[in-house]
């Protein structure tokens, strides 16, 4: 094969070099009048999608056949999937990064393909796009901005989750082109968008409009440049400008001397500016230079990052600025240290003695030549050259003493996978730079998108990434298209599969039950080893209770309460509450998100499981959030009610307390209607009643409660102590000293008393506190400052000890009482 | 591994949200629930925030978010269908009445569930909101305690037997296991511990299965065991709910008991520590004094405190000894400016003037504290309490207790403090006899109120409070039989010498300090696992060496106590996560087998503070050959476990 020129189709534009790379030839058949259609092509040399234009004339004889689909083909013309259109007109065709295929009809609804394969989710733009219609669409990676007839602008930024936004409102006026800034150039991190409106250019993003305040609209093209640092427009005198994106610098100006208009106008790489018509392009570099070219039919443009790809019926080329480490090898009369390596090459396969001759001229630099040679290699299309490249530079290494090779061996693996990817049966014509942002992960999803499985698998384990991805791709596609039974089909792929790691059966159950195949789904999930993946298929295909089974197995709590709000919706609640019976994860659950929304349910799921105790509680907790006297009492008497039938002792006094509560409040009430006291009694507890009435003087209604409610007599007394201290009702406690006997003793009298501050009354009960040691009962007389007491106490144990104690505490006359006792004390000398 | 779990999480939650609150240009408000409050105080401050366009903070519960900011972002639980829902209606409220057009993105911790989905979708905003997920997990509280925060954990787990936190924990632990690789083994006591461990072996299983056939990929790594980890220890709350029962006696434990810790926060009364120190010292003689009755000030107690570092810990007992000493020190060092003679000694002490003035500061709050807490000790009430208590913890027959309790009763003492005393009986001593039960109930519904007929339901529920089923069930130590399905404290008691009355509280030899003499059974069961010898010695008599014979450690797992801990309730297991044998022994010979290895020490059901004392106490034996993790569903004390069970409605017509 004879090598081709390095330097065919390369024109000088300015200062740097533009060439056009044939990919592919015979796209086409000759009867797609690619004049007719509109084309638009996925970036990464991705699939191209083709429309009949609408406003184009039709031939007679085809006019039906090509009306109503739009047709999928890669770049080198294999036709990949062909979809049927009959929705509204479409008014816009458009790709992301992932090479979904986006559609948008007039009447706002928008179809996102997935997998080429023409399965598609589909939502609308809403916002008025219904009543105004959609006029036209501009995309990005990741979204599109839809421009309404009425000037409003809808912006989408994901497709996942879409959320069509409306746009800051737009002046009124004559828009006559347009473009949008992806997110990821502009200063507010959303979408904007330049419009051209009658003589100038507004700025359009979420909160306002900003004109740019130009005089010489109207402008026919507004085109955005890849990296959004420049903005070409195309005036209504045929003039393109560069201006910066900022609208603040004019950078070059060209006159393209055509009074009609191009079709396009486009960016090619950051530098340059395709202005296209039918059959002429103009490619015009900085500073207004420009070169043509002339085609012999229609060609369509198809932007990428790094240049543009031209098509026409027969050809598929590409046209990009060359890159400068091939320039500096290739370029006429170049005598760079990498030229010279590649030259070597030459000279060595003539054996001549030139080859060692020039390695030593450029020794010196001789690491940066194999450098330049290796991504050289990475920027050429041709075969021939790249291995010609690798071969200087794997000269040129073998002669430095220490190199680094791994971007060697990294280059030599790229250009293999791009070599493949870019052969014609496959139709992915990757540039060097595309691939590497496209990713090997993305280049193995677009195989698998293509169904070309085995290349993908090959990939994968040449790049050793994972390739669990196209075995699943391939199982579900089997499932979808095989006839054999159900049996086979499960079985081969469960052979097929087998070993590998990270096979979502899942998945493939999935695909198996969207045709219709719900058996073999069941027989797939078996092999899913993640219960809870498993969990939403099987809700899906109504088997419900293993779903629950595989929730519960799997432990995640919202996988179990997401089946339970399934099953509740779906199923009559007997059936319902028999599925969680034996599942008592199940039945905690619903138990526990029933007690805050849906106490009806409690109520029946407690009678169907004959727990009294239970329901009686759900009622009392109504009864708790009625706010009326009334209904609270109602609730209380149904829940004593629903005790009633039961002997067991636990219910018995369940019940009984359950009554008890409804008496009190009758009884509360009656006190709140009576007493003129302020204090409101309903809701008290029985104590803090009782105490309160003590407190507030009603001593006998607080005596006769004691009886009516059967307060124990020791707490009686408590809550009397405490509620005439409250009080300070001293008389009172006076009067209760004079009692025999309390049957909590006499100390908490004396506690209480002197807590509160009267060591007077404090001390009356001192004496009655016979049962406690005398130690304690002399620390008792002191806190009530008494020592002579505390001393009297002391003589009478015959402690003479604490006595000279207390003499050092006491002070007064108390000393010399204390002192006479303590003289009675001691042994007379 | 660099950096501590406790840095990684932390630095991991903050990248998480701060990326997050980048993806909504712009200003913001921050709409926050309530329980996320706090935990996220843990590892970013408002001022950060701010930095990333916050502009305020709402709380979701107050209901008061404005339409001041466009965007509007919600951080909620997903876990919890109310919450969401309560979002939705905010959401809904400020769609329908704002003139102004809002943003809205919610982020859902730890994860986006399909339940929170399905409530977004029912109100119909699911089309109209940003959603996001944060994967908050373990929340660093301290250097050793991993936290997950979960308020509702216990009564969750307990009352409402709802599993969501083991599978919450579970994926927690999946965090450590990616970093660290697996768990050699996983040794754990109680149906909850059982149930978190076989999620754990299912999720490996899961992963294993979604780990991606690339061979250089660096998650690789978690197929094998960790090197640098020895276990994984987990404890189910409910094999031992008496010591959460006891009132805590260490420090830190104190404050928590009556001031109560929040997320490493206490919000006390300022009429106590004084109000918050003005930011100039100079400016504050200016400020009138303006301690109003009521006004609560924040202090944050942790490790960056050093004081309270050395106080946490130790028990209540001696931290008068130490305010008094580091007073002391503190004076010493302050007059040493006077005895500064050259300019360079005079320089050292300006240099250390800014450390002073903060220790000064924080021996000023605990000091007040300490006081404040030593007053309600000295209560004839707390004295009570505590004796009721430790008889129980004895094991001295509790119907002596019940005329104490009674009382406590009659002259209303918080209902929690009764019920603590009920629960610590029925758990020590297998339940009330049914007409005792009967008896308090009655007593508890006149005094307290009867809506609390609901509080004995879910006490009971929670097995905290039971009438006894037979008196001999209890005597026998369940041996040989299936896994008891109670604690069996009397005989453990015994066995595992849970009572040593002779431990110094100043100079501790057992964790027996904590409790004054009584050792948490849940960590004495930790001790089976990691202090062998040092059981044994005890279970034989004598006196245990402090210095225990640390050499002998061959034996893992339960081994040698299987017998002993059947007498706790719930299943005992222990389980060995193999790797390729022939990856784990090359990586044997590369890294030695003398490093530090970590322990992961799992409650689950929460924790409290008393016993993370008594675990660092065994960590501090134990250093430098291991290092213990305390991780947690969160911290619990035995007022919270009655929190969890108490009515909290009344019969009143309305508030």
């Amino acid at each position: 094969m004879a090598p081709s020129n390095p330097l065919a189709n390369w024109q000088k534009i300015g200062d740097s070099f533009y060439r056009k790379v044939p990919l592919y030839d015979a796209i086409f058949d000759e009867d797609v009048e690619l004049e007719n259609y509109i084309v638009a092509g996925a970036p990464y040399g991705g699939a191209i999608a083709l429309y009949r234009d609408e406003t184009k004339p039709y031939r007679l004889q085809d006019a039906q056949a090509s009306r109503s689909s739009i047709d999928i083909y890669t770049c080198s013309g294999k036709q990949i999937n062909r979809i049927n259109w009959e929705q509204a007109t479409i008014r816009g065709l458009g790709w992301s990064d992932k090479e979904e295929l986006l559609v948008v009809a007039e009447d706002g609804t928008v179809r996102r393909y997935f997998g080429l394969d023409g399965e598609f989710t589909s939502f609308s733009l809403g916002n008025g796009a219904e009543e105004y219609g959609v006029r036209a669409c501009q995309f990005w990676a990741s979204g599109l901005v839809a421009l309404l007839s009425n000037n409003q602008l809808i912006a989408v930024s994901k497709y996942d989750e879409p959320r069509p936004r409306l746009l800051a409102p737009c002046p009124e006026g004559e828009v006559s082109s347009w473009s949008l800034i992806p997110p990821a150039h502009t200063l507010s991190r959303s979408v904007e968008v330049l419009l051209a409106v009658d003589k100038t250019i507004f700025l359009i993003d979420s909160n306002d409009a900003e004109d740019k305040i130009l005089q010489d609209g109207p402008f026919k093209h507004v085109s955005v440049s890849p990296t959004g640092r420049f903005v070409a427009i195309f005036t209504g005198e045929g003039k393109l400008w560069v201006v910066s994106n900022d609208f603040q610098n004019k950078f070059s100006e060209y006159d393209s001397k055509s009074r009609v208009p191009p079709n396009t106008v486009n960016w090619c790489g950051d530098d340059a500016v395709i202005l296209a018509w039918e059959d002429e392009m103009h490619l015009v570099g900085p500073n207004g230079v420009a070169s043509r070219y002339y085609y012999d039919g229609r060609f369509h443009l198809i932007p990428e990052f790094d240049g543009v790809r031209l098509m026409t019926n027969d050809t598929c080329e590409f046209l990009h600025k060359v890159a400068g480490v091939t320039e500096e090898i290739f370029r006429f009369g170049s005598s760079s240290p990498a030229s010279v390596l590649l030259d070597s090459v030459e000279q060595l396969e003539k054996k001549s003695p030139k080859a060692d001759e020039n390695i030593q001229r450029i020794r010196s630099s001789l690491p940066t030549a194999v450098d330049t040679c290796i991504k050289a290699a990475g920027h050429e299309f041709d075969a021939y050259w790249q291995k010609r490249l690798l071969k200087a530079a794997s000269f040129g290494k073998s002669v430095l003493e220490l190199y680094n090779s791994d971007e060697f061996v990294e280059m030599a693996e790229k250009l293999r996978v791009l070599t493949a990817a870019r052969d014609y049966h496959i139709g992915l014509p990757l540039s060097y730079e595309q691939y590497l942002r496209l990713t090997p992960e993305g280049l193995v999803e677009r195989l698998i998108n293509r169904h070309e499985y085995l290349l993908a698998i090959r990939v994968s384990e040449y790049l050793q990434i994972p390739a669990d991805r196209i075995y699943v791709h391939w199982a579900s596609q089997k499932v979808k298209v095989s006839t054999v039974d159900d049996e086979a089909v499960c079985k081969l792929i469960v052979q097929r599969l087998e070993g590998k790691p990270g096979i979502s059966f899942e998945i493939i159950a999935q695909a198996a039950y969207d045709e219709g195949r719900s058996h073999l789904a069941t027989q797939l999930l078996n092999h899913e080893p993640r219960a809870g993946k498993q969990v939403p298929l099987l809700l899906n295909m109504e088997e419900a209770e293993l779903a629950l089974d595989k929730a519960i197995e799997s432990g995640d709590n919202d996988l179990v309460n997401y089946v339970l709000l399934h099953l509740k919706s779906k199923l009559p609640l007997a059936s319902f509450f028999r599925m969680i019976n034996t599942r008592p994860v199940a039945s905690a659950l619903v138990e526990t998100a029933a007690r805050g929304e849906d106490t009806e349910l409690l109520k029946d799921l407690f009678y169907q499981d004959d727990r009294p105790i239970e329901g009686a509680n759900v009622l009392l907790t109504e009864a708790l959030r009625e706010t009326e006297l009334q209904r609270k009492t109602e609730k209380l008497h149904l829940a004593s009610r629903l005790l009633s039938d039961s002997k067991d002792a636990t219910v018995v006094l369940h019940q009984k307390l359950v009554s008890e509560a409804s008496q009190l409040l009758k009884v509360q009430e009656a006190l709140d209607r009576d007493l003129e006291d302020r204090t409101e009694f309903v809701g008290l507890s029985l104590n803090e009643t009782v105490y309160r009435l003590i407190r507030a003087g009603y001593g006998k209604r607080a005596h006769k409660m004691q009886g009516e409610f059967k307060i124990p007599e020791r707490t009686y007394w408590w809550l009397r102590l405490r509620a005439l201290v409250a009080k300070r009702d001293w008389g009172e406690l006076e009067e209760l000293a004079k009692t025999k006997k309390s049957p909590i003793g006499w100390e908490p009298f004396y506690n209480e008393i002197l807590g509160a501050g009267n060591t007077k009354l404090a001390s009356v009960f001192v004496p009655k506190c016979t049962n406690l040691p005398v130690a304690e009962r002399i620390e008792m007389w002191v806190k009530c400052g008494m020592i002579v007491k505390a001393g009297e106490e002391a003589q009478k144990a015959k402690d003479l000890n604490t006595l000279e104690l207390l003499r050092t505490r006491a002070s007064g006359p108390a000393i010399t009482e204390i002192e006479r006792m303590i003289n009675q004390m001691r042994p007379r000398k | 591994m660099a950096g501590s779990d406790a840095d990684h999480f932390r630095d991991q939650a903050r990248r998480d949200l701060l990326t997050l609150l980048e993806g909504a240009r712009g200003k913001k408000n921050l709409v926050i629930s309530q329980e996320l409050a706090g935990p996220v105080g843990l590892f970013v401050k408002f001022s950060v925030l701010q930095e990333y366009g916050v502009d305020r903070v709402f709380l979701l519960e107050n209901a008061n978010v404005d339409s001041s900011q466009r965007n509007v972002i919600f951080l909620v639980r997903g876990e919890k269908a109310h919450q969401v829902r309560t979002v939705a209606e905010q959401i809904k409220r400020l769609q329908n009445n704002g003139n102004a057009d809002h943003e809205f993105s919610i982020f859902l911790a730890p994860r986006r569930s399909l339940v929170s989905n399905a409530v977004l979708e029912q109100v119909g905003i699911i089309g109209d909101v940003n959603i996001a997920e944060l994967p908050l997990y373990f929340m660093p509280l301290e250097q050793d305690i991993l936290s997950l925060e979960l308020d509702d954990a216990f009564s969750d787990l307990y009352l409402h037997k709802d599993p969501g936190c083991i599978f919450l924990a579970a994926k927690a632990l999946m965090g450590i296991q990616q970093r660290h690789g697996y768990f050699p083994r996983i040794v754990g006591k109680g149906d909850n511990a059982r149930r978190l461990a076989d999620l754990l072996l299912r999720m490996r299983k899961e992963l294993d299965a979604e780990e991606s056939s690339g061979l250089a990929d660096l998650s690789a790594r978690g197929l094998l065991p960790s090197a640098n980890t020895e276990n994984l220890i987990i404890i189910d709350r409910d094999v031992d709910f008496g010591t959460a029962l006891l009132t805590q006696l260490t420090y830190e434990g104190l404050i928590d008991e009556y001031v109560g810790i929040q997320n490493n926060q206490a919000d006390v009364d300022t009429s106590i520590v004084g109000p918050a120190p003005a930011p100039q010292s100079q400016e504050s003689s200016k400020t009138p004094q303006q301690a109003k009755q009521g006004l609560k000030r924040k202090i944050q107690l942790d490790a960056s405190d050093q004081l309270f570092s050395q106080l946490r810990d130790a028990n209540f007992a001696i931290v008068g000894d130490i305010l008094n000493k580091v007073a002391r020190r503190l004076e010493t060092e302050y007059e040493s400016r006077h005895t500064a003679k050259t300019t360079g000694e005079l320089r050292e002490f300006v240099n250390r003037l800014p450390t002073y003035q903060l220790e000064h500061q924080s021996l000023r709050v605990h000091t007040n504290l300490a006081e404040e807490i030593m007053r309600l000790t000295r209560s004839e009430t707390f004295r009570k309490i505590l004796e009721v208590q430790q008889n129980n913890a004895a094991g001295a027959d509790p119907t002596y207790q019940h005329e104490t309790i009674e009382e406590l009763i009659a002259r209303d003492v918080p209902l929690k403090t009764v019920l603590r005393l009920l629960c610590l009986e029925s758990c020590m001593s297998g339940g009330l006899r049914p007409r005792d039960l009967e008896n308090f109930k009655r007593q508890i519904a006149q005094a307290y109120g009867h809506q609390h007929l609901l509080t004995f339901w879910a006490l009971e529920k929670m097995e905290l409070l039971q009438p006894r089923s037979s008196a001999t069930a209890m005597l026998l130590p369940s041996a040989g039989g299936q896994a008891g399905t109670k604690t069996n404290y009397g005989f453990l008691r015994k066995n595992l010498r849970l009572v040593i009355e002779e431990v110094s509280e100043k100079d501790p030899d057992d964790i027996s300090y904590v409790y004054s003499g009584f050792a948490p059974l849940s960590v004495r069961l930790v001790q089976c696992v990691l202090q062998k010898p040092y059981i044994l010695s005890l279970i034989k008599g004598g006196t245990p060496a402090s210095s225990v014979n640390t050499a002998s450690t061959a034996s893992p797992g339960w081994l040698g106590f299987e017998d002993l801990v059947k007498s706790a309730r719930g299943p005992t297991f222990s389980l060995v996560q193999k790797g390729d044998d022939k990856a784990v022994r090359a990586r044997q010979t590369l890294s030695g087998n003398n490093a530090t290895k970590t322990v992961y020490v799992l409650f689950l059901g929460g924790i409290t503070f008393t016993e993370i004392a008594a675990l660092r106490f065994i960590a501090a034996q134990e250093a430098p050959r291991r290092k213990i993790v305390i991780c947690t569903t969160g911290i619990v004390s035995g007022d919270r476990m009655m929190d969890a069970a108490i009515e909290q409605g009344s019969f009143a017509k309305s508030e």
